[in-house]
């Protein structure tokens, strides 16, 4: 036992010995550990797979649950950087969060292709009087109430349970907040747009991301996007018609053609300022080379100077 | 040992305690049973009205019991008294296995199936257009979560009726099933409550699989047809959000504590049956 215990004694001081050897050099290394958002993650895992290959040493964790434990954690310090795909709060930057925004995305909503009033639906889209209507009075029970056509096929409306950006973004575009959506709450992005695709007479929303399909750009099958009558006009007109592919939406989010919200800014919050290298650096790369990987993985990038602005915040100038 | 023992006694209400002092800030603002029996949640104006999610997590585990102890009680009666000895040993350890899934994995399989069923078999069926995300749906997922504890337990108890007692009521010229029912059951009543409580306290406490298939609206159930919202879903759900809007960690607080206290209550009660049936037996 004795002899076994001084074994290990000897090893660990040998290890303390042999680690600090080489000076660190300039290697990064370490774990970088992200949490939050669903509409963030398919970001942050790309760029967590561009960073490490930068970086051997470096691995980044990242978790998905909604854009309220991306915050909660960041602030009781449990990762390293929340993924917050909403505005920050004053409570929270009271509490110590320290938000940058790092990339662009939209909230559209979303029915089944198995729609009974689909073409009508195409042809048409829906007012922003008439999302208030389905999500936030509750006026519309029928396809017709929300179309204003005589129809009585019901409608089934979803929102999301856990406390996450896609709802208060879309609650914000209907002038409200998350708690105010009215609606059969479903866990996760994936879970809503799986309800809406089994439900013929359902409408959600969904992050981009999890509308459209990654490798056929187009929208994920069994989904369609509704199409917003952006300018009152009763009928969708090609202009307003940007929903073809995630290009398309894309397209129209840089442009100021899908309004925002439903299209907004994505932030990595942590707690404070952050001040170890590591993080220092994977901020530094996301705002300038991981750039790059923005539209590829399906987001819109943000413009030089408000990158430069993020930037500028984290150097505390 | 003396010591030990006292831990866990001791730590039900260490934890009671806790969560009433970090539920302070609410209590002190609104008098606790006003927010019990207040039906208004809207955390951002203020209100924290529990009693759509107390009715909630009750309709939820109702329905389960409804649901579950009839089949559960039949299948260990089956088992135990009349199943070949084969067909009992095959069986058994798929039950034990049942009990062992994890939860998430009833979850996604109620979305895959029961929510389907109920909104386009079931619902259509008493006349009523549902999308399926329902407390019925939910009742039946933790029904079947709740199958295999109260199934095994029971069949302990039956298997602890010693075999002379069922020799005796037969020789006596009783069918099988009257023996079932006047010494079986009748004997094993104890263990049968003891069992359902088992299976009522998985009940209350199962988040992730009601959570995915309940429809967490927070509004008084009208029927079974209806979105509900459990206790053990709000918290989940919203513990995200505790930090950004004043006073809602101590609402949640608050709602766990009332979780525990419901729970608590239910196993005092079933704890009181069970002395009065013992006192009769004796």
């Amino acid at each position: 036992m004795k002899k076994l215990l001084g074994g290990i004694i000897s090893l660990a001081l040998f290890s303390m010995l042999a680690v600090p050897v080489p000076p660190a050099a300039q290697e990064l290394s370490g774990t970088i550990t992200l949490s939050g958002a669903w509409a963030l993650y398919p970001m942050a895992v790309k760029w967590g797979e561009e960073f490490s290959r930068l970086h051997p040493k470096v691995r980044v964790e990242v978790q998905a649950g909604g854009a309220g434990k991306g915050i909660a954690d960041a602030l009781a310090g449990v990762v390293d950087l929340g993924m917050v795909s909403r505005e920050i709060h004053p409570v929270e930057v009271e509490k110590g969060a320290f938000a940058i925004a790092v990339v662009k995305d939209g909230v559209v909503p979303t029915i089944s292709e198995k729609n009974p009033v689909l073409d009508r639906i195409l042809n048409s889209g829906l007012k922003k009087e008439a999302f208030i209507a389905i999500w936030i009075t509750e006026t519309a029970k029928t396809w017709g109430d929300a179309l204003g056509i005589a129809d009585k096929t019901a409608l089934h409306v979803y929102t999301r349970s856990d406390a996450c950006g896609a709802a208060e973004t879309w609650a914000a575009f209907l002038e409200k907040r998350q708690e105010d959506l009215k609606g059969i709450g479903v866990y996760g992005d994936p879970g809503v747009a799986e309800a809406v695709r089994r439900d013929r007479l359902g409408i959600g929303f969904n992050n981009i991301n999890y509308a459209y399909d990654a490798k056929t750009l187009k929208p994920l099958s069994g989904i369609v996007i509704l199409p917003i009558d952006l300018d009152g006009s009763g009928k969708i007109e090609p202009a307003e018609s940007v929903y073809g592919d995630r290009d398309a939406i894309t397209a129209a989010i840089a442009k100021g053609v899908y309004p925002s919200p439903p299209a907004r800014d994505l932030y990595l919050v942590s707690k404070g300022r952050p001040q170890s290298p590591l993080l220092v650096e994977f901020l530094r790369w996301v705002l300038n080379d991981g750039q790059k990987f923005v539209s590829e993985t399906g987001y819109i990038g943000l413009s030089p100077e408000k990158l430069a602005d993020g930037w500028r915040k984290i150097e505390g100038r | 040992m003396l010591v030990l023992t006292c831990v866990p006694a001791f730590l039900v209400l260490l934890i009671l305690v806790g969560l009433f002092v970090r539920a302070r800030p609410i209590l002190a603002e609104k008098p606790f049973f006003s927010l019990l029996f207040s039906s208004s949640w809207s955390p951002l104006k203020g209100n924290f009205g529990l009693f759509p999610f107390i009715m909630g997590t009750l309709w939820v585990t109702l329905v389960s019991l409804v649901l579950a102890v009839p089949v559960s009680l039949l299948s260990a009666v089956y088992l135990s008294e009349y199943a070949p000895r084969a067909v009992r040993e095959f069986t058994k350890p798929i039950i034990d296995l049942l009990a062992g899934l994890p939860s998430v994995i009833y979850g996604v399989w109620g979305v895959l199936l029961v929510v389907p069923l109920v909104g386009r078999v079931i619902a259509p069926f008493f006349g009523v257009t549902s999308s399926g995300y329902t407390v019925l749906a939910g009742g039946i997922v933790l029904a079947i979560m709740i199958f295999p504890t109260i199934i095994s337990v029971s069949l302990e108890v039956f298997s602890s009726i010693p075999y002379p007692m069922r020799e005796a009521s037969l020789s006596l010229g009783t069918t099988k099933w009257e023996t079932v029912q006047h010494v079986v059951l009748k004997k094993g009543l104890q263990g049968i409550i003891a069992a359902i409580v088992l299976g009522l306290s998985r009940a209350f406490g199962e988040t992730m699989a009601v959570l995915m298939v309940v429809g967490n609206i927070p509004r008084l159930p009208r029927s079974v047809f209806d979105g509900g919202y459990p206790l053990p879903a709000l918290i989940a759900n919203n513990y995200g959000e505790m930090m950004s809007v004043p006073l809602y960690d101590a609402a949640l607080m608050l709602a766990a504590a009332v979780l525990l206290l419901v729970v608590l209550f239910f196993n005092v009660l079933a704890r009181l049956i069970l002395v009065r049936v013992e006192r009769r037996a004796a």
